[in-house]
């Protein structure tokens, strides 16, 4: 039995699906590709595969990966991707498989690339916007959790960023907080900047890179 | 394929995964190697209608012939389609996002009554003109089929050429016809007037109809030659039919997320109330080698780890248990469970539930469909008790502890008895679980009873009787709750509402077009939707139409009335029809076609059961 990370892109029409309907389609290239992963042996068989850190709807995903279990060695890591992609939608892709390093539970950061802007407003007023937002000591938001509604300091969670004026949109480069602990969904800071300012531009956002808490690449 | 102002409005709508396609298995075409585009159109959600089978057998068929590119449409859900609505984007297919009214073929498959208004509103989001007589090109070309097509009538203004029967034949006929009138430069009409000429097409526009005063038919009269009665098309040799050997694989989930295999078409049973049982006689199976490698080549193309085998009654299927042992042959190395949707009470038998069980149980769902045995005699279920009993037992011992029972309420002859017998028939079910010796240990049984209401279709022997009304519904509603004495049955049962549109629809004629295009104009869609749905809405639109719904619903009909749909021919005579009605007044059954032909009508056709051997035939 050997462990294996496939890394793969969601992008295009898979942009839009929702983990749950991800983990399925993955369950069924897998199921497809006669790679020999291993089953769960419970009530309903099905090839087991976890995924280090969940990818929201609507994001697109560069880096992601999802761990599997190998129960022989007889298949290459080539013929794994390979295997996949045939067996996948065309918006998601696998570009890699390594043999995993890190725990999924080291996850401490995500980096995000976020556009903001529509045609009705210059990249520079959004960049302008921005930079007043995140020039804050505190970001306050209205988060709904299990006990109901909560307000909580999204600005904690923000390790770095970078706002750049793009040809047509503004740009938001930023590595916020990730993981089962202290996640911070970049949706939150762009509901804080349309509630703060009253807009609702078009918003396209990337998750690029996963890290560790020594902001050391997960691997 | 979706454009950037589609994609704006995705993250503001729930599941968008359902209006991008990009799905594994889609068919993408050049455009410049392509003479016709069809549109093919499922009047309801993603979900739904990518699990219709139909669907996915004609979207293969048409893209397997060059010059076609067949492209998939559905109804956006009401948040999308609000979407739509205020950014002015007009109704697009998922594989090239193209607007519909781009399209040479406009096809919708009509599955049930209550989508008729989601058809028309399809049309108004693709900015095409609702009526037929408004569409004067030889381009949208609206057509239509399924099995609510038997009664085109409600919709007659709005579509230009009904496909009655089966497809696979005819509406490549159509298709290819339209190519020729295209180059040729024919007109739109000259292409319909063509078309009527083909066994299996029913074009409305080319019919007039009169009515008497008391509002039935008087008279059905063709023009322009086209053919007095319409006959159906069938596949005669379903083996040699085509069969799609991949799905499209939706990348969210959807309502049958699995393979579907299909079995054999038809039903032998002949059970009154079933307008399928009528409509697609007689019987036609493929073989089991057939459906085994078809079946395999499905699973090896989707990656789905279920396949469910497809047909009106799989039990019925007369090699079903070496068809099972050939399918677990392979299926149980590569982990892949085999549904069996339709079995019949009496065709559950030990041998078949150890098959199916091997990889996954699913739940166990009989239909006994009535409580009593009287009632079960007078829709010629053919099912007795003690069968079903006897069956629930053998499941219990077999380890599972939920029984879902289907019934209908408000069926012909019906009294308070009968309705009260469902839950008395609940009961004994529950009884028998706590007689099982062999029952799972230290688990309560959980008994499902779900109550429809009967809605009279036509093409069956009960298409003369009036349904039941709202309030007599409800009160067998009502009864069959006070007679459940146990915890241990949940009872479920439709809205009554509903299906009293359902049975105007079901048995209407051309004057309901004008309330469907006020409906529409009215912005109805999703009838069959809870969401949706509103019974008050409806009347008040068949108020101002000057239309009494109950005429449709709730009228008896005498069998000399010339009915809506008499110029269509499913096979089965009216005689027929007839002789079965008066034998369910008299509780008497009819052998089902193994045993004995009846003289349906249907052998005809030359094929399937009817010509079968029979055991007791020497």
């Amino acid at each position: 039995m050997k462990n294996a990370r496939i890394w793969f892109k969601k992008d295009y029409e898979c942009r839009y699906i929702s983990h749950l309907d991800l983990n399925r389609c993955m369950l069924r290239a897998l199921h497809k590709s006669k790679i020999p992963v291993w089953h769960t042996e419970g009530f309903n068989p099905h090839p087991f595969a976890t995924f280090p850190l969940p990818l929201s709807l609507g994001f697109r995903g560069v880096n992601e990966c999802m761990d599997v279990k190998l129960e022989d060695d007889s298949f290459s890591f080539e013929q794994i991707i390979s295997g996949l992609n045939d067996c996948l939608p065309r918006g998601l892709r696998v570009f890699d498989v390594t043999e995993p390093v890190m725990k999924a539970g080291k996850i401490a950061y995500a980096d995000f690339t976020i556009k903001i802007g529509d045609e009705k407003t210059s990249s520079h007023t959004v960049c302008e916007q921005l930079k007043k937002l995140l020039a804050l000591d505190i970001i306050l938001i209205e988060k709904k959790s299990k006990k109901g509604m909560k307000t909580i300091d999204i600005k904690q969670g923000i390790k770095s960023y970078a706002v750049s004026e793009q040809f047509d949109t503004a740009q938001l480069d930023i590595i916020l907080s990730a993981g089962s602990a202290d996640n911070v969904n970049p949706n939150l800071i762009i509901s804080a900047f349309n509630t703060r300012f009253g807009v609702d531009y078009d918003v396209d956002i990337t998750r690029n890179d996963l890290y560790d808490s020594e902001m050391q690449l997960f691997r | 394929m979706v454009s950037k102002e589609v994609e704006r409005l995705l993250l503001k709508v729930q599941k968008p995964g359902r209006y991008v396609g990009g799905e594994l298995n889609e068919v993408i075409k050049d455009k410049k190697d392509i003479d016709v585009r069809f549109a093919f159109c499922f009047p309801d959600t993603y979900e739904v209608g990518m699990s219709h089978l139909g669907m996915k057998i004609l979207y293969s068929l048409f893209n397997s012939v060059p010059y076609i590119w067949c492209e998939r449409v559905f109804a956006p859900w009401i948040d999308m389609e609000e979407q739509m609505r205020e950014h002015n984007i007009p109704l697009y297919a998922l594989e090239s996002g193209d607007a519909v009214s781009e399209f040479d073929f406009i096809g919708f498959t009509l599955q049930y009554e209550l989508s008729f208004t989601n058809m028309l509103n399809m049309l108004k989001l693709s900015n095409v003109p609702i009526k037929s007589c408004d569409r004067n090109d030889l381009k949208q070309i609206v057509v239509a089929g399924g099995p609510c097509a038997c009664n085109p009538e409600p919709i007659a203004e709005f579509v230009d050429l009904f496909f009655i029967g089966e497809g696979e034949e005819v509406d490549l006929e159509v298709i290819e016809l339209f190519r020729k009138c295209r180059q040729e430069g024919k007109s739109k009409q000259e292409f319909l007037q063509l078309c009527s000429q083909i066994e299996g097409v029913y074009v409305p526009s080319l019919y007039e109809v009169e009515y008497n005063d008391d509002d039935t038919i008087k008279s059905f009269t063709p023009k322009c030659g086209a053919p007095a009665v319409i006959h159906k098309r069938l596949m005669k040799d379903m083996n040699k039919s085509f069969y799609p050997d991949n799905f499209v694989v939706p990348l969210v989930e959807i309502v049958h997320d699995r393979a579907v295999q299909e079995i054999f078409r038809g039903c032998i049973r002949g059970c009154r109330f079933c307008q399928a049982g009528f409509i697609y006689r007689p019987v036609r199976e493929k073989s089991p080698e057939v459906i085994n490698s078809q079946c395999k080549a499905l699973c090896e193309n989707t990656g789905y780890d279920e396949v469910s085998l497809s047909s009106l009654s799989s039990s019925d299927y007369s090699q079903i248990v070496p068809l099972l042992d050939k399918l677990t042959e392979w299926s149980k190395d590569e982990k892949i469970s085999i549904s069996l949707p339709s079995l019949r009470v009496d065709g559950f038998t030990d041998d078949i539930m150890n098959k199916i069980k091997t990889v996954r149980k699913s739940g166990l769902t009989f239909a006994p469909e009535a409580g009593s045995q009287r009632m079960r005699d007078v829709i010629n279920k053919n099912v007795r008790e003690d069968e079903l009993l006897s069956t629930c037992a053998t499941a219990f011992d077999g380890g599972w502890t939920t029984v879902k029972l289907y019934f209908m309420i408000g069926l012909p002859t019906e009294t308070l008895d009968d309705v009260a017998d469902i839950a008395n028939l609940g009961q004994a079910v529950v009884d028998t679980y706590y007689q099982c010796p062999n029952k799972p240990k230290g688990k309560s049984v959980r008994v499902t009873v779900s109550a429809s209401s009967f809605v009279p279709k036509p093409f069956t022997p009960f298409q003369w009787e009036p349904q039941d009304t709202i309030p007599q519904l409800h009160e067998k509603q009502q009864h069959i709750k006070d007679s459940i004495k146990t915890k241990k049955i949940q009872f479920n049962y439709h809205d009554a509402d509903t299906s009293f549109l359902e049975a105007v629809f079901a048995r209407g004629d051309r004057r309901l077009c004008k309330a469907m295009e006020l409906a529409c104009e009215k912005g109805f869609h999703f009838d069959g939707w809870n969401d949706c749905f509103s019974l008050d809405k409806w009347l008040e639109i068949f108020d101002e139409c000057d239309i009494d719904p109950a005429f449709y619903a709730n009228r008896r009909r005498s069998f000399d009335e010339i009915l809506p749909w008499d110029h269509i021919d499913y096979g089965v005579t009216k005689d027929y029809l007839i002789k079965e009605c008066q034998k369910a007044y008299q509780n008497t059954t009819t052998p089902h076609c193994r045993l004995k032909c009846n003289n349906c009508g249907a052998a005809k056709y030359g094929e399937g059961v009817c010509f079968e051997k029979r055991k007791n035939m020497v």
